[in-house]
Order: structure tokens, then sequence, then C-alpha cells
């Protein structure tokens, strides 16, 4: 990535930027800050996570579907890809900017696709897949008819990744697997998955593992939703049951797994400037809250107007960080830790907004008792504990921050030198 | 306005810090403390000589016309190392006020700050200590021609050393502000302070001759001005003293070897610093957001709110480095001699000097309409 970055001159961002805001003009509304909150108007719903029934699901897919292909004709789908694969052939820095203009803007959101797929499996594919699979799948992901996921938690593999325990043996020209995976994102709309499968035991345990590409419909792959504790089914468990894969469908080499994952989860940025735009962005805003204040008669109040102004300090802070993030990169500056720390600053700011409007709610947040805007915060004050644990926990980024950004020692001791069949695992798997 | 590059402004921070080291280290600053005016004199003219007292000085009065981006370069210096100055009573709150005034009697008082020559307060908060722009209880009344003020004035920033005082004053017309340059009926104290590294003095007057500044009645609009400008700079400040909380944590985390290991290494340790991180990371972007947008337009929103979110994000991050230090030094971070208390003292006295927490949520809310 960062060959590219060096070279990447500051007039050529500002054009990119200036087009990529030419497009979404054309093609969207822009997304206006709301100063009056209309109580009681429009579906009565705050939610981080989404509990859609089957039909609304496909028709969120079915959107995020169109405007995929809307903005890679208009050459912004695929900004980092190579060209001969349909790409735009352009740096990280330019995908980074589209994005978080692009989160100004009322679009589709194609979370389903561009998260896992496009942001984290597709330049995995572009890095270490053979002629076939780059051919077979890059194309049609990028044109938005194929849907990716990723096969790498396991119960026993949440933050030590690389403990995964699912196997993979050699059967003739290809390999037989079989495993648990879990959490995983979008599997139930998926048509491809990047697994990662212990090939060697007998060696530590990063380097006993390879990755291998998993057509999603073939025979032995069960996809199970998994409910979370806020109540929708937005994550899977993958039960893999001697499923057969090809040896052209493994990224990387034998036992190389590793360095595949780390490819992946390099891609995996929290997107710089967008978290304003999360989907409980409206609700934890000044107006809305203080709607809310107002409706349930603690305008006046001392203390709860001290919380808010509190909350809304710290949220307008965060948005100043991630804009001058962004401004940052457009001026030709490289990527810095502020992404990290947005991540916590975002999962404490809505932390807090919830438990504030469940208080502000007061009783009425126990039971529906039909009142608009009051049971309704449930569902966000419900997603709350995940916003720590996903896409690296909160205790990992803060080891992350305190050893690659201040420079702190590691951990003594460790196990990166047992081999992984010797290794102590937990009691239960779950 | 903000009429420097990037580059430029690192240039003045390596002069700043250059000057901080030869006469701003552990040893200048202890003796500063213990000095009578309670600063180095040979800082602040080497200050003055680098420009870093006119930075915001209009043109016309022999300054740089510079605003509160390149001024937040030297606060952060100041901030980092606590090097006791005038700074902000002379430089931010008396210079504000002149030069909100709009008054062109003020420019000679401003070319004097410039160059060091004057140093200045501003006298505000009455019994109270409230921070008010209106209902004073110190009085200006004409006697022939002359304006003569009447009244005691508390919590004056750098009030004792002053040269010049701006003074808050009732008047039939409404709050005005007033100069006083003499000594004459003026008395001062030097008040016991939490922040060593910032003197604070009461000021009485009783019947002291006092030049009009601006017009009468003018004095809320100035010390609005002065509310903000006092805002951003505390927070560039603060953005500088955690950083060096910060930084001094580090490093103390990863020499300190207990069980036989750095403490650094130690995940509940490790992870107070990175938590000191994320909060110098955010009260960096607020004060930076807040300079930016003074500058972008000085009469007023949305400075207003970045400056009201600035002063609570950076009061907060100041207060929570500092008190966090103390804790990763352990004992040793308990004791007189070493600097941590200083960080501590500081941010407490910064985080309540205009009103604290509650006083500036109020004051938030209010800005964003609430």
């Amino acid at each position: 990535m960062s060959h590219r970055l060096a070279h990447t001159e500051p007039t050529d961002l500002e054009a990119f930027a200036q087009s990529a805001r030419d497009f979404l003009d054309a093609s969207a509304d822009r997304l206006e800050d709301e100063t009056e909150v209309e109580w009681g108007a429009g579906e009565d719903r705050i939610s981080y996570f989404g509990d859609e029934t089957p039909e609304d699901a496909t028709r969120l897919v079915d959107a995020a579907r169109a405007w995929q292909k809307t903005r890679y004709a208009a050459g912004f789908g695929w900004i980092t890809g190579p060209e001969k694969f349909g790409g735009r052939g352009l740096s990280a820095i330019h995908d980074l900017i589209y994005d978080s203009i692009e989160a100004e803007y009322d679009v589709p959101d194609t979370g389903v696709l561009s998260l896992i797929g496009l942001g984290m499996i597709g330049p995995t594919i572009v890095a270490h897949g053979s002629d076939k699979a780059k051919a077979e799948y890059l194309p049609g992901m990028y044109a938005g008819d194929l849907i990716a996921c990723q096969l790498f938690s396991e119960p026993n593999a949440g933050s030590d990744l690389a403990n995964v325990s699912t196997r993979a043996v050699r059967d003739g020209n290809g390999w037989r697997v079989n495993g648990q995976k879990v959490w995983t994102s979008v599997a139930q709309h998926a048509q491809v998955g990047l697994a990662l499968c212990r090939t060697n035991p007998d060696v530590p345990k990063h380097r006993g593992i390879t990755a291998l590409l998993i057509d999603m419909n073939a025979s032995g792959v069960e996809v199970r939703p998994l409910r979370q504790m806020s109540g929708g089914a937005e994550f899977n468990e993958v039960f893999l049951t001697d499923v057969w894969v090809y040896d052209s469908y493994r990224l990387g080499e034998v036992d190389g797994g590793w360095s595949v994952a780390l490819t992946t989860l390099m891609n995996e940025r929290a997107s710089v400037g967008s978290e304003g735009a999360g989907p409980a962005a409206r609700a934890i805003s000044t107006p809305f809250l203080a709607a809310l204040m107002g409706e349930n008669g603690c305008l006046d109040d001392s203390h709860a107007r001290r919380r808010l102004a509190e909350l809304q300090a710290d949220q307008l802070a965060t948005s100043y960080l991630n804009r001058q993030a962004l401004d940052h990169l457009i001026s030709g500056g490289q990527p810095g830790p502020e992404a990290s720390v947005s991540k916590l600053l975002y999962s404490q700011n809505i932390t807090r907004a919830a438990h504030f409007a469940a208080e502000v709610v007061g009783p009425r947040i126990v039971a529906d008792t039909g009142a608009w805007g009051a049971f309704s915060w449930n569902e966000l004050l419900l997603s709350t504990p995940a916003l720590r644990i996903l896409g690296g926990t909160e205790d990992i980024m803060k080891n992350i921050l305190g050893e690659r950004v201040l420079g702190l020692p590691k951990e003594p001791g460790g196990d990166a030198a047992t081999p992984y069949r010797e290794l102590r695992t937990s009691r239960s798997g779950s | 306005m903000t009429g420097t590059t990037v580059p430029e402004r690192e240039d003045l921070r390596r002069s700043v810090r250059d000057l901080l080291d030869r006469f701003g280290d552990d040893v200048a600053r202890q003796d500063a403390i213990g000095s009578e005016s309670g600063h180095s004199t040979r800082l602040w003219s080497a200050l003055a000589e680098v420009g870093a007292l006119s930075l915001t000085v209009p043109e016309a009065a022999g300054g740089a016309g510079y605003g509160a981006v390149e001024q937040r370069v030297v606060l952060e210096e100041l901030g980092r190392t606590l090097a006791p100055t005038p700074f902000l009573g002379t430089v931010v709150q008396a210079a504000t006020a002149l030069v909100a005034s709009g008054d062109p009697a003020a420019h000679p008082h401003l070319e004097r700050i410039a160059s060091g020559a004057t140093l200045a307060a501003l006298a505000v908060t009455e019994g109270d200590g409230r921070w008010r722009t209106a209902h004073f209880s110190t009085r200006a009344e004409l006697d022939g021609g002359t304006w003569r003020l009447t009244g005691a004035k508390d919590l004056v920033v750098d009030g004792a050393v002053a040269d010049l005082l701006v003074v808050a004053a009732a008047t039939e017309s409404g709050p005005s502000l007033f100069l006083v340059t003499s000594s004459e009926a003026v008395e001062r104290k030097e008040l016991r302070t939490l922040d060593l590294t910032r003197r604070i003095a009461s000021v009485a007057f009783d019947g002291t001759p006092a030049e009009l500044l601006g017009s009468p009645g003018d004095a809320p609009a100035v010390l609005d001005r002065v509310l903000d400008a006092t805002m951003v700079a505390l927070a560039a400040e603060q953005v500088g003293a955690a950083r060096a909380c910060l930084d001094a944590s580090v490093a103390y985390a990863k020499d300190r070897v207990q069980f036989g290991r750095q403490i650094g290494s130690f995940q509940a340790v490790k992870h107070r610093c990175a938590d000191m991180f994320a909060k110098v990371q955010l009260a960096s972007a607020a004060a930076q957001e807040a300079a930016h947008s003074a500058d972008r337009e000085p009469d007023r929103a949305p400075a207003d709110v970045a400056a009201a979110v600035a002063h609570s994000v950076c009061s907060e991050a100041a207060m929570f480095t500092a008190t966090e230090n103390i804790h990763v030094h352990g004992g040793i971070g308990f004791t007189w001699e070493h600097p941590a208390h200083l960080y501590f003292r500081r941010a407490k006295s910064s985080q309540m000097l205009l009103g604290g927490p509650a006083a500036n949520a109020e004051r938030l809310l209010a800005r964003l309409g609430v």
C-alpha cells in the first residue's frame, strides 16, 4: 500500500475529491443537518444493527447492488482495483477520501457488499489469488453481483485469530474442509467466503494456516443465523462439513495463510470521517436529544442538561477529529492513528448517549406503552455492548495504540513458538 | 486572516521550543515560581524577540496580524513546559480586549505589549469569582473630566505585575472598560494559588484615575470576545500540557521495571496510556478546530460552538492526563520535587477559571440553541 501512497500528489487528490463530489451531487441528495426535530414523525426505530424481515433484507441488498453498479459505472466502485480487472488503479487514500465524501450523501447502505467483500476480501484476492480465482470472482464482486464473506472467527479464535481450528486436509487436487466459523456477517447473502483453515497443527499457530475461497453454495456449507442480544440476526454461524475446494481457490502459500489474513485485516479500516453518519447518528444528535428531553419534561433539569452538553462536546470534537483526518489525507498526508482513536470514541459516545436517553425516557424504557421515541431506544441500548467488541475489541485496540503508536513493550512470553497442537485451549468453546 | 503555512508554524514552534529549552527548564521554572514577579524576565524578552508576543496584535499596532492558529503554537509549548509567564493575562486577555475595543487609543499599549515592554491584565471577576460581562459592583464615575474607579476585583490573572490594567466597571451608560496605568489609589495583592505556575491577584480601586476604552456600554461585546479567546488559548495550553503528561507516562512506563519487567508491558498500564493518548488526540482536534474557527469568523459563530467544545474537551483531557500521569509514576509522582503535581494544579485551575464544567455546559448548550 505505502509504495502507491508515496507518489500521490495533493493536487491529484483535490481533483479526485472534486470529481467525486460532482458525481455524488448529480446522483444523490446531500444529507442535511437537522436543526428542528418534528417529534413523533416517521418510523419509531432507533437501531444500530438491522432487524429486517426477509423481504426487507432482500430489498436492501437489491438497493445496495444497484448503487454499487451506479458508482462502478462512474469509476468510484473499485477505486483501488487493478485496471485489468476493471478497477481504477488508484491509491487507498483515494478510496478513503471517496468513502468520507460519500458519507455526506443520502445513498443506499452498501455495507452488505462493501464492508467485507469489496473492502477486505477483494484486495486479498488481488494480492494472493490465482489468475483463475481473480478472473472468476473480482469482476462480479465489484459489479455488485457477488457478495463475499469472511470465514475467520471461530468459537476459540476471536481476538486470538491465529488459533483457528477448522481443518483442511489434502484430498487429490484440492482440500477437504471441516469446522465451524462464527460471527460471520453477510454469510446469508454471500456467494463466496474466505476461510482460514488449519493445515499443519505441528508447527506454531501462525505457521500452519491456509486460506481458501469457499463456494457458499457448495455441498457441506450450512449457514445458520446467529441471533444477537439486541434481538436481530445480523451475524451467522457457518458449519463446514466435508466441503471440497479445488487447490486453485487457495490464496497464498500452503501454511502461509496468516499473511493472507493480515492483508485482509489491514484493509479493515474504520472509515475515517464517516462515523457521524452511522445508523444512530440522528438519534444522538443535539436536536433529537433536546427534543427527547423536552418531551420528557427535563429540558430544564440541570443534571440532564450537563450530561447532554458533555455528550455533545465529545461528539462534536470526534467529528472535528474525523474531518481533520480527511483534510490531512486530501492534502497528501499519511493515515495516522486517528481511525483507531475514532473507533474507541465512537463506541463510547453512542454508549453514553443510549444510556442517557434511557434515563431521560424513564420507566417507559422498561415496557412498550406505545409512546413514540420511548421504548424504541431499547434496540440501540442493547446494541452498545457490541460496539466495544466487533472489528477488534476495545482491549486489543488499546494494545495496538500502546504498542504500535506509543512504543510500549509487548507482554512477555506468549505462545508464538509453541506448536499449535500443544497450546492450551478454553474449556468451553463459545 | 490566517497567513502562515504549516512549515512556517513548525518553524515558530522550533524557535519557541528552543527558547524554552534554554530559559524554561525545570530549574528555571522553580526559580520563576519562587521569584517576586513569578516569571523569568529573560524568557519574556526572548519570547518578544522571536515575535511570540505580537502574533495576534494587528499590523496597525505593530503586530504580525495573525490569529489564534499561530498563537496556538506558542501556547502549546508554554503548556507543555508550564514555564510561568504572564502570557494569558497580557497577550490573551488584555490584548484581546484592547483589540476588540476598536479604540485607536489602544494602539500604543498594544505596541508595547508586542515588544514585551508592557505587562497587562484584565480585571473582570469580583467577589463571587464568576466570569461576567455586566452587573459589576465596581463603578466608574466622571469627576471633572476624569473617570475614577471604585471597587474590588478578584482573580485577576497576572494582576500584580501588570503595568496596564483593563478594568470592567459599571457606568450610567452601562458596563464599560477602562484603562488604568497609574499606581495611584490601586491596591494589589498577590493571592495564594492552586496553580503555582500562574500568578493571580486581587486589585482594589479607590477613586483611581482611569481612561475609558472604546465607548461607554461596550464591555459586554468586548468581554464576549475575550471569553472565547481565553477558552481557545486555554485549550491550546491544555493540549500541550496533556501531551507532556502522556509523554512523561510513556517514557516512565518504558523505563520503570517491577516484577522483572517494564511496567508498560502490563496491560493495566498500557491501556491507561492508550486512554491518555485518545484524550490527547480528541483534545488536539478540538483545540485546532476552535483556533481555525476563531480566525475564520472572528466576530462570532460558529467559532463560539467550537470554543466551548474545546474548553470542555481540553479541560477534561488535561485533568485526566495529569491525574493518570501521577498514577503511572506511583509514589514519585506524588512528591513535591516531581513536576507531575504542577500539571495537576494547572489542569484543575484552568478547568475552573471560567466557571468550570457546569458553567461551560450551559455555555455550550446556549450556543447550540438548547
